[in-house]
């Protein structure tokens, strides 16, 4: 395993303190960036679909719908940009930087790890193993819920706005124009495209419990991490 | 077989030539008949047989019941809208929903702007071509057609001018070669009556009443945003009413209301001046062709519709008869009741479909739509080309609805004989005139021509009730009424765990229902039993034929291999197959 | 009544100097002498209307009604001047024979030139017999006249996607044109019905440019379809500004809000009702107070209730929706992190009380 940069230290109680440099910055301002993102989307999609009460009085003095969905596709360039300069650094960053995309679904011994960690958080194994990168669990399922849930929400999303934005408009050309007829129609576009908002609604739930727990319970620093980029290991 | 007594009193022969038409044109869907002639060209058997099957009632299972009148709707384009009606009140009936007045008006202003339109176009569009020959119109004296015209109506297009520049361009039109709809058409037939002035005078008609009927059904634009197939909801109509606040435009309002009554009035006046005339003028040439009864002076029924008082479906309310006579007494209506087992049921003996004992009937809140495509050991020709079907088999895609076991004519004649039989004023004057205008006796009625009358005086009546219900909907709002509907059990959640309801209207072509069972807020079982199922029924397990069969029997053709007078009876009921099979 | 093309060309503003023009451009572009452009005109106007045989399926007939709705061109001057109708059984002289008759004579006379209209649509099941004419299966006779036709116009929603019939569970396979005949242009004009004027305007263009009109991905005019109601839909501004109708004949309903939250799926809906409106422009269902139903799109029989603006997945079984889906599993992994993090708790109390009473003993 490549490691960009070491540092001993001292720890609490004179232990040792192993740590690494693994969240280049571009990879921790895009993960908050992204996640910020994330928050104002599925907000502001829920209520795509589930409007707020009405407003009385003339539509003239009002916008609210329409600032709602001006938000939604506001943060959705934030996030598709975000995601396409993610994709960039997969490329030149560092080796964790390409963890999201890349699976090595033919490593027999990743797959033991895998189930390692399934055992670890179904409380059958009793010690936690310590990974510079992500564990192997996660790398799974960031790499299905989150690389493959925003590569569906990004397509169905452009394709979605590209119905507004009219034929002629690049979104129209290069998605609605074969998005829609795959799906049959635009209405099941919008049923999975909100679909797809609840799958991202139940991954960020498991990954930040996951995140603060692992915090605690593996002696690792995670939190810290996607603040700092380093990785220490407390014991 | 040669000869053989159905129990409802006709007798078949089915030793003669078989002649088979299919498919009937002019008509809604796909119908085929055969009869058999004897050797003088009477017909002495017939077949009816509806060759298409949808299978509405299997997907409406497990439906939400509010959406119901959208499916049910596309049963018919044609009668579009009394399939939706008649759901929603199957929906409210279920539910106990009460429908507002101003929703009950417009209801029926809707309801009656399509028996206006469908009989219009029926008579001019599906009917004409089997009295009126559009090749002798060439002939008529353009001068003589005028001063028929004036004659017997003062309706404005009628100088010899006009109707010379339309034989123009009828002369240039068949000139071309190409006849387009009128190709192959039975011109020249001995049994085309009409001097070449009426018929030019009625192709005058066939035209102007195409470009008019589409006046009509704006109506239901108006009300239902679109027609075919206008929107109707649960509880009342979609269409809110704002005749005093801002943003009344977005709503009916008065410029909405006034366009509608201008509708009906120019409505009211081309059915009087142009389709009335048109009838009496062509029936008068054919007074003496009295075929085509078949079931009407026996047994004929009407579920009654248009309620003047919202939400009573009740006899009194409704303002088009209800009843059944049966058995050709003319003195007795009997009483009907859509929720008694005992008189409505469906039998499959004849038809393709499969019930688990098909020597009986099942009422429509038991019933069940299973196909089964059989053919009869006598059918002539392979499953997927039939020459010949066999009528002692299954031989229709129509179940065979049945009154108290009796096969029943529905629609404008039947009204109007149960109208007539009352002494309903609204139905039996209006006979009595065309009676005495035509110098023919009350059995006249019974006829191809009976039907075709009647047809007629309920489109003027119904003209006239859509000037009564639209004054009524602005008295209405005159008081202070402006609610179009009842959402108090809008949301499935309001709803008991079961229940069970039936919708009826009046269709234009006669006694329409609906029977809705909902369970967890879906539909649990949908049955629909439609005028044209009554009308073109097939035989039941007791032999009883239904009234197309009925009303062929007994009729010469001019020619045998041309179908003119077979149509011409057929077209009377203005069938329906989409309908009758749904 | 009987119009040549070029009368028709006449009343669609073409001008006598732009005609001849045509013409001649017409032959210069064949490679002909400039001499032969009156002879082509000649051609022209004399020229025989279109055949169309207008076929009907499994189907309510709602498309035929709409069709003669027409204002503009009239109905009257579609059929009986500008193409040559020679064959609808819906509203033909001839029947039975005679009728069928026509079928073969314009399949003859007419090679490769006749348009072939389609209402409704072939049921598949049962050896094609729940929908049979001349004691043959439909989809025979629709193959039968596909075969030598110049291209097809499937009418409605119907012929196009399969409409009513074609709904949960298709109890007849009723089966969409353009899946039957694969071999041929389909011009899919979708809705239950059309627009009257849309069915006229597809006609008349064809007739007009002589070719077909530029078709979408899904083989729907362009210039009709390319746009949602509610990309048009003159409630928009109350869309934008968050003003809804929450109930029938609510206030904001006498207002004319919009139906969004009735179920409206103007916003998934392909369709000129918004613009062109219905019978002659007077209305359209949003402007009726009802919610677009989407009746021009593909299945939308079956994407649950029209009332539902979230609407329902068959996958998961009729009762579901992105929402109910999404809480109930959101809702449950709620749940199992709140276990899962209790019995972390517990455990880690567990293990540092090991730990304490460890080094308790090692400090004994
Ligand atoms: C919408 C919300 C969020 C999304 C979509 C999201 C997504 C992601 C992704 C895709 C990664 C992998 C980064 C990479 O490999 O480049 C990641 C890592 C991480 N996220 Fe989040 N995140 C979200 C919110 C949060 C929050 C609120 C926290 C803190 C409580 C958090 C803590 C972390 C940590 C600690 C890591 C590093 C995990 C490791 O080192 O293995 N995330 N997140
Ligand atoms: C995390 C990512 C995203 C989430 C959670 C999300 C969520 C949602 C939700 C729940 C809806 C409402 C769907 C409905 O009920 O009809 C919606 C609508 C929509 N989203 Fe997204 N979305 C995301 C990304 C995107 C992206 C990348 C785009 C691209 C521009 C996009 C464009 C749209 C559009 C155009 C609509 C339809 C708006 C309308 O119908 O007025 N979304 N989104
Ligand atoms: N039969 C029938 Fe209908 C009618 N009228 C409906 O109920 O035509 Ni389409
Ligand atoms: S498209 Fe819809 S409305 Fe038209 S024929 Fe088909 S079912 Fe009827
Ligand atoms: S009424 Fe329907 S189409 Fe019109 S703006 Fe509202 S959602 Fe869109
Ligand atoms: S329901 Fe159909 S008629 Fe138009 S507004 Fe919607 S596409
Ligand atoms: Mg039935």
């Amino acid at each position: 395993m490549h490691i960009e940069r070491e540092f001993r230290g001292e720890g609490p109680g004179g232990r040792q303190v192993l740590s690494y440099y693994v969240y280049e910055a571009p990879v921790r301002l895009w993960h908050w960036v992204n996640a910020l993102a994330i928050v104002v989307l599925a907000v502001t999609g829920y209520f795509i679909g589930k409007p707020l009460p009405s407003m009385g009085g003339e539509a003239s003095d009002h916008y609210v719908m329409g600032t709602i969905r001006f938000a939604h596709f506001a943060a959705a360039y934030v996030f598709v940009f975000g995601f396409i300069g993610r994709i960039y650094w997969a490329f030149v960053g560092n080796h964790h930087a390409r963890q999201l995309f890349i699976l090595p679904f033919w490593d027999k011994a990743w797959w033991g790890e895998v189930f390692f960690e399934l055992r670890w958080y179904l409380f059958l194994e009793p010690k936690p193993k310590k990974y510079i990168g992500h564990n192997p669990l996660a790398q799974l399922s960031m790499f299905f819920a989150f690389t493959l849930g925003a590569t569906f929400l990004i397509v169905t999303g452009l394709a979605l706005y590209g119905e507004g934005a009219q034929a002629g408009h690049w979104t129209h050309t290069l998605f609605t124009s074969w998005v829609i007829p795959l799906f049959g129609q635009s209405q099941d576009v919008h049923t999975w495209h909100r679909l797809a908002m609840w799958a991202f609604v139940v991954f960020v739930m498991i990954h930040v419990y996951a995140a603060i727990r692992e915090d605690i319970m593996s002696r690792q620093s995670l939190i810290s991490t996607m603040v700092s980029g380093h990785r220490m290991f407390k014991d | 077989m040669a000869a053989q007594q159905t129990a409802n009193g006709f007798s078949l022969d089915n030793s003669g030539k078989r002649v088979v038409v299919d498919p009937v044109c002019r008509i809604e869907g796909h119908l085929r008949v055969e009869v058999n002639v004897d050797d003088k060209n009477v017909i002495r058997n017939a077949v009816s047989t509806g060759t298409m099957w949808r299978g509405l009632e299997v997907i409406l299972k497990g439906r939400d019941p509010r959406d119901a009148w959208a499916f049910t709707q596309r049963i018919c384009g044609v009668c579009t809208g009394t399939h939706a009606l008649t759901s929603v009140r199957s929906v409210e009936n279920a539910l106990g929903i009460q429908i507002p007045d101003n929703a009950n008006s417009i209801r029926n202003i809707m309801q009656m702007a399509l028996y206006v339109h469908d009989h219009l176009v029926h008579f001019y569009h599906l009917h004409a071509l089997d009295w009126v020959d559009v090749v002798s119109a060439l002939k008529a004296d353009p001068k003589r057609t005028s001063e028929l015209a004036q004659s017997i109506s003062d309706w404005p297009m009628s100088s010899p001018g006009y109707f010379r520049d339309l034989q123009n361009r009828l002369k240039k039109f068949v000139e071309s070669g190409q006849l387009g709809p009128f190709s192959n058409g039975y011109w020249g037939s001995p049994a085309y009556k009409l001097p070449p002035e009426a018929n030019l005078m009625a192709v005058a008609h066939y035209l102007e009443a195409l470009d008019f009927q589409k006046e009509i059904v704006k109506i239901h634009a108006i009300y239902g945003g679109k027609n075919p197939h206008p929107n109707w909801i649960v509880g009342g109509m979609p269409c809110a009413i704002n005749i005093n606040d801002v943003g009344g435009v977005g709503a009916i309002n008065m410029e909405r209301l006034n366009l509608v009554s201008s509708i009906i009035d120019r409505t009211i006046e081309f059915v009087e001046k142009v389709y009335v005339p048109d009838l009496l003028a062509i029936a008068s040439f054919y007074k003496g062709w009295l075929h085509g009864g078949g079931l009407s002076s026996q047994s004929v029924l009407s579920y009654g519709d248009v309620p003047d008082i919202a939400n009573d479906y009740s006899a009194k309310s409704l303002l088009l008869p209800r009843g059944a006579i049966i058995n050709g007494d003319l003195t007795k209506v009997h009483e009907v009741d859509l929720v008694d087992p005992a008189q409505i049921q469906e039998f499959v003996s004849h038809s393709w479909y499969k019930y688990a004992d098909e020597s009986k009937g099942l009422h429509p809140f038991d019933g069940v739509t299973e196909p089964n495509f059989v053919l009869g050991k006598n059918a002539k020709g392979t499953k997927t080309n039939i020459e010949n079907l066999d009528e002692g088999g299954k031989y229709s895609w129509l179940k065979a609805p049945r009154w108290r076991g009796h096969a029943m004519e529905v629609g404008p004649l039947a009204r109007y004989i149960i109208g007539y039989v009352q002494k309903n004023p609204e139905f039996k004057d209006p006979v009595d005139m065309v009676l005495k205008k035509l110098d023919v006796p009350l059995t006249a009625l019974f006829s191809t021509l009976g039907r075709t009358a009647a047809r007629g005086l309920e489109c003027q009546w119904a003209a006239e009730k859509m000037r009564y219900f639209q004054d009524r909907l602005i008295a209405n709002l005159k008081a202070g009424d402006s609610t179009t509907a009842n959402v108090e059990k809008w949301d499935p959640s309001t709803w008991p765990q079961a229940s069970k309801g039936v919708g009826f209207t009046e269709a234009p072509r006669g006694a329409l229902g609906h029977w809705i069972q909902i369970k967890d807020g879906k539909i649990d079982n949908y049955q629909c039993i439609v005028p044209t199922t009554w009308n073109g029924s097939p035989r039941d397990p007791a032999g009883n034929i239904g009234a197309f069969e009925a009303s062929l029997l007994g009729t010469p053709l001019a020619k045998a291999d041309q179908p003119l007078e077979i149509l011409r009876t057929l077209h009377s009921f203005d069938p329906c197959l989409a309908c009758s099979t749904h | 009544m009987t119009e040549t093309f070029y009368d028709v060309l006449r009343r669609q503003g073409i001008s006598r100097r732009s005609f001849m023009k045509f013409c001649s451009l017409t032959a210069t572009s064949l490679g002909l002498a400039p001499a032969f452009a009156p002879k082509i005109a000649h051609a022209l106007e004399n020229k025989p209307r279109t055949p169309v045989i207008w076929l009907h399926g499994l189907e309510c007939t709602c498309c035929s009604e709409s069709f003669i709705r027409s204002a503009h061109p009239l109905a009257k001057d579609v059929v009986l001047s500008m193409l040559s109708l020679d064959y609808d059984d819906t509203l033909m002289a001839a029947a039975g024979h005679q009728a069928e008759a026509i079928l073969d004579e314009i399949k003859k006379k007419y090679k490769g030139n006749y348009i072939l209209a389609v209402e409704g649509n072939p049921p598949l099941n049962e050896d094609g017999m729940f929908c049979f004419q001349g004691g043959k299966p439909f989809v025979e006779k629709l193959k039968y006249m596909a075969a030598d036709c110049k291209a097809i116009i499937a009418w409605g929603s119907c012929a196009s996607w399969g409409c009513v019939q074609a709904a949960k569970p298709n109890p007849t396979r009723a089966t969409p044109v353009h899946k039957v005949i694969t071999d041929k242009p389909v011009i899919k004009v979708p809705g239950c019905p059309p627009i009257a004027e849309v069915m006229t305007g597809v006609v008349t263009y064809m007739l007009t440019f002589e070719r077909l009109p530029e078709l979408d991905r899904q083989g729907r005019p362009k210039m009709f379809y390319g746009q949602r109601i509610h990309d048009k839909c003159y409630r928009r501004p109350h869309f934008d500004a968050g003003q809804f109708v929450e109930g029938w004949d609510d206030e904001a309903a006498r207002r004319g809000y919009c139906l969004y939250k009735m179920g409206c799926k103007g916003p998934t809906t392909y369709n000129a009702c918004s613009t062109t409106r219905w019978n002659g422009g007077v209305s359209f269902p949003i402007q009726s107070g009802h919610g677009c139903i989407g009746c021009s799109e593909d299945g939308f029989w079956d994407k649950g209730s029209f009332y539902d603006r979230i609407t329902d997945i068959k996958q998961f079984g009729i009762e579901s929706n992105a929402d109910k889906v999404g809480m109930a599993v959101a809702g449950g992994v709620g749940a199992a992190i709140a276990a899962h993090a209790a019995v972390t708790a517990l455990s880690r109390a567990k293990v540092k009380q090991g730990n304490a009473s460890q080094e308790q003993k090692q400090g004994e």
